[in-house]
């Protein structure tokens, strides 16, 4: 059961992925940083430390420029694909085979969870052990977790493991 | 005088692929002499590059010019401190420094007092000679660092004014060290391949030897990325870089070795899992001098010297597939005493998180290397930026730190629902009490609100963790509580240090968090009196100035800066004009506390005053430094050699 809790908790990570990291973008802060200033400093357009940067200048206000013109940021960034290419995106668009890259490292955690789930139960069940989750533990119990870590704790200042 | 440098390094080179052929011959004949000598030609590599270090560093210090490595990266102005990194300021010198720590290394495992994997040490000292030869091979032939100029020019180059900065002094060595660490783990699982001692002789060997490597490293990020908001001066301190990213992810994928080498100790499995993991970490740790020195990918940190690539992809391509070959041939040799009594137990949660860890490794390697496969696939060129990293690796990490706070509560072994619930249910109501508190404050961002609430429950089940480990010893030794804590933490540091990174962690995720996803910035251009407000804070301009010092010209701007009408002082960001280059340089100006950071950079200015400022507010980033100073202490507690029972135990290892 807890093992689909994992396995759910992976779930939920790709759900979180997937939000959209923001709902719209209206200021020239917000498309500036899905830009990649295109100085040769590889940095994202509002992050690019060059002094004197002919190009964060030049991207930046046509971003102004088009924002009060009324282009919604699609259009404005759009516009920069065309006249750059898809490497001034700061990330790659989450469409065709760009989609590899933002699937595939989520595809990877799922399979190799899958993996481990079936690992475990194979585990368990060649184990001497039954595999009923729920022990018979009373209300005694922190008693014996007070025996177990001296237990352990005894274990390892006996140097088990350095 | 480089001639003494050079001839080290070739007697070094020698020195290496005798001690090599002899280990090896040693091995076969199981001849005690032969191994002996062996030995000696290791430690004699380690005097040979200790000499050409010298020789260095005695160039670096006297400018001698004629040594064109001394003439590009240093001149006569130059402060001591600066003067000595820059042996790792350049590329010919950093692979100097490189086969030093190597050298050194290899002494430390072969002199090392151990009880436990001796009969490795041998095999794995030939692993790393091999390692070293190709070092020294790059060092003697196209890397070689005492190449001399034709003519002697009066001055030098000088460091790049970015790199004038404390963290130059700490940042690219603790990061090499942690790199080249990583050898002597991958050297002695290698060991345990070839010699068949496939126990767990060789993780015991090593665990302390990772765990420094990996602290090391870890360390060596952070400084990076406190250097980087200190002195980049874009308001931030991690920028995805392919450079950034490659060295991350040996830090993930030893994070996960480290656990997972606990699961074989205690339970005999994940014995080849583990060989994969260091193997990929040592690999990963040669990917990342690869990235710099080959130019594939466009980042901050490249050497222009690109002729190396081709040398490292090949040195990666062995060390990848011979180990693995290797691996796959003793895999039936390898398999675990695999049985487990419980689906849900601490060991399950080992084993996710390990994934977890490894896949947030593979998710950077997959966003590193994406422009080149997009290239080669469609021809279509695309920039993997810090939107795609974030929003990948953010649930990946987070999910990650959750999974430690289970992991905590969950016995080894078996975990009933009964006291599953038990546990859970103090540091499950404490996050959600400050999940409330949180929203009572304005923290409405759902990210924010996951994240926040993931780290308070983790670093409430450690809390609950040690309370408990406290209250038992109070109880079963009569301690006072105070006593009773230090004897806990004491008796097993492998243990608390690694709870204590566990808290470092959350502390860096929580400075993360609020610094990602609160800040504020403003650019303003104002005369001198004029005032800007940004959140609570009024920053008003006075003057601008400028003043010369023997190597620049220095820009400064003062402003004051006042907290709800309170003063709070006043911040001078300023820029640098250096006579040697012609880029300038920022010089950020911060007001850091434990809530927020108040960014000021000078961007520019006109002739009568008119000066522009952009202005951040960041909330929460000193808490990614203090993190780092947790992590570092945990770390040390985890690593420091427990007191020995037998005197002939060893201090590492």
């Amino acid at each position: 059961m807890k093992i689909r809790g994992m396995l759910s908790t992976l779930l939920l990570v790709l759900f979180v992925a997937f939000l959209p990291a923001r709902a719209s973008a209206a200021t020239v802060g917000d498309i500036a940083s899905q830009l990649i200033c295109q100085c040769g400093c590889t940095l994202v357009l509002n992050n690019c430390t060059h002094e004197e940067c002919h190009s964060r200048e030049n991207m930046t206000n046509l971003v102004a420029q088009q924002l009060s013109q009324g282009q919604s940021d699609e259009q404005i960034i759009q516009l920069f694909v065309t006249q750059y290419g898809e490497q001034v995106l700061s990330s790659p668009p989450k469409r065709g085979f760009n989609l590899t890259a933002w699937i595939l490292p989520f595809a990877a955690i799922l399979v190799g969870g899958g993996v481990i789930y079936f690992l475990i139960r194979r585990w368990v069940r060649t184990g001497q052990y039954s595999t009923v989750a729920v022990d018979t533990e009373s209300d005694a119990a922190d008693d014996e977790y007070e025996r177990k870590l001296e237990e352990e704790l005894k274990s390892f200042s006996e140097g088990s493991f350095r | 005088m480089a001639d003494i440098g050079y001839i080290s390094l070739l007697l070094a080179l020698g020195a290496a692929i005798y001690s090599v052929f002899v280990y090896i011959l040693g091995i076969r004949k199981k001849h005690p002499a032969l191994l002996q000598s062996a030995r000696n030609g290791l430690i004699a590599v380690g005097g040979l590059v200790s000499v050409s270090v010298m020789v260095m560093l005695i160039a670096i210090l006297t400018h001698n010019f004629q040594i064109e490595y001394v003439a590009s990266y240093t001149s006569r102005d130059m402060s001591l401190s600066y003067l000595l990194s820059a042996l790792w300021a350049g590329n010919d010198g950093s692979l100097l420094f490189w086969a030093w720590l190597l050298s050194i290394f290899a002494v430390i495992v072969v002199l090392q007092k151990r009880d436990v994997g001796k009969e490795l040490v041998p095999c794995a000292a030939t692993v790393i000679m091999i390692i070293q030869i190709f070092f020294l091979i790059l060092l003697v032939s196209i890397s070689n660092p005492f190449q001399e100029l034709s003519y002697l020019p009066a001055e030098g180059r000088g460091l790049n004014p970015l790199l004038e900065n404390p963290g130059m002094l700490f940042h690219p060595p603790t990061l090499l060290a942690g790199y080249v660490g990583f050898t002597i783990p991958f050297a002695f699982a290698m060991a345990a391949l070839l010699t068949r001692r496939l126990g767990d002789d060789w993780i015991v060997a090593i665990r302390r030897w990772t765990l420094l490597a990996w602290l090391v490293l870890g360390v060596g990020n952070l400084i990076g990325a406190w250097w980087a908001y200190v002195e980049l001066g874009w308001g931030g301190y991690w920028a995805w870089d392919p450079v950034e990213s490659a060295s991350l992810m040996p830090w993930l994928v030893a994070t996960a070795f480290l656990h997972s080498i606990m699961m074989q100790r205690r339970r005999g499995i994940l014995k080849i899992w583990n060989m994969v993991l260091i193997i990929i970490t040592f690999n990963l740790t040669l990917f990342g001098t690869f990235l710099t020195r080959s130019g594939v990918l466009a980042s901050v940190h490249t050497f222009s010297d690109y002729t190396l690539g081709p040398f490292f992809l090949t040195f990666i391509g062995l060390s990848l597939f011979i180990p693995l070959g290797l691996l796959y041939y003793r895999s039936n040799e390898l398999q675990g005493e695999a049985e487990m009594e419980s689906l849900v137990s601490r060991e399950s949660t080992f084993l996710f998180n390990n994934l977890l860890l490894v896949g947030a490794a593979f998710a950077v390697f997959v966003g590193t290397i994406f422009p080149l496969v997009s290239e080669a696939v469609r021809g279509v060129k695309v920039t993997v930026g810090p939107p795609f990293f974030n929003q990948v690796n953010g649930p990946i990490f987070l999910a990650i730190i959750l999974l430690s706070g289970i992991c905590t509560l969950i016995g080894w072994r078996r975990a009933s629902i009964r006291n599953l619930v038990r546990h859970f249910l103090w540091p499950l109501v404490a996050a959600v009490v400050l999940v409330v508190v949180l929203l009572i404050a304005g923290v409405t961002k759902l990210y924010a609100l996951i994240a926040l609430s993931i780290s308070a429950f983790v670093f409430f089940t450690i809390l609950y963790e040690w309370f408990r480990g406290t209250r038992a010893r109070h109880r079963v030794r009569a301690e006072n509580y105070f006593k009773a804590f230090w004897g806990l933490v004491m008796n097993n540091r492998p243990r608390y240090g690694g709870y204590i990174v566990h808290i470092a962690i959350i502390i860096i995720a929580v400075g993360v968090t609020g610094s990602s996803l609160y800040g504020t910035e403003k650019e303003v251009t104002i005369v001198p009196g004029e005032s800007m407000t940004i959140n609570d804070y009024t920053l008003t301009f006075q003057n601008i100035d400028s003043y010369e010092t023997e190597s620049k010209t220095t820009v400064t701007a003062t402003l004051t800066v006042e907290n709800n009408g309170r003063l709070l002082g006043k911040l001078t960001p300023e820029k640098y004009f250096h006579r040697s280059y012609d880029q300038a340089v920022t010089e950020v100006a911060i007001r850091s506390t434990l809530v927020e950071d108040l960014y000021v950079i000078l961007i520019g200015w006109e002739d009568d005053g008119t000066t522009s400022f952009k202005v951040m507010v960041t909330p929460l980033v000193s808490w990614i430094w203090i993190g780092g100073i947790v992590f570092t202490a945990g770390g040390l507690i985890a690593f420091w050699p427990e007191r020995r029972k037998t005197p002939s135990r060893s201090k590492l290892g």
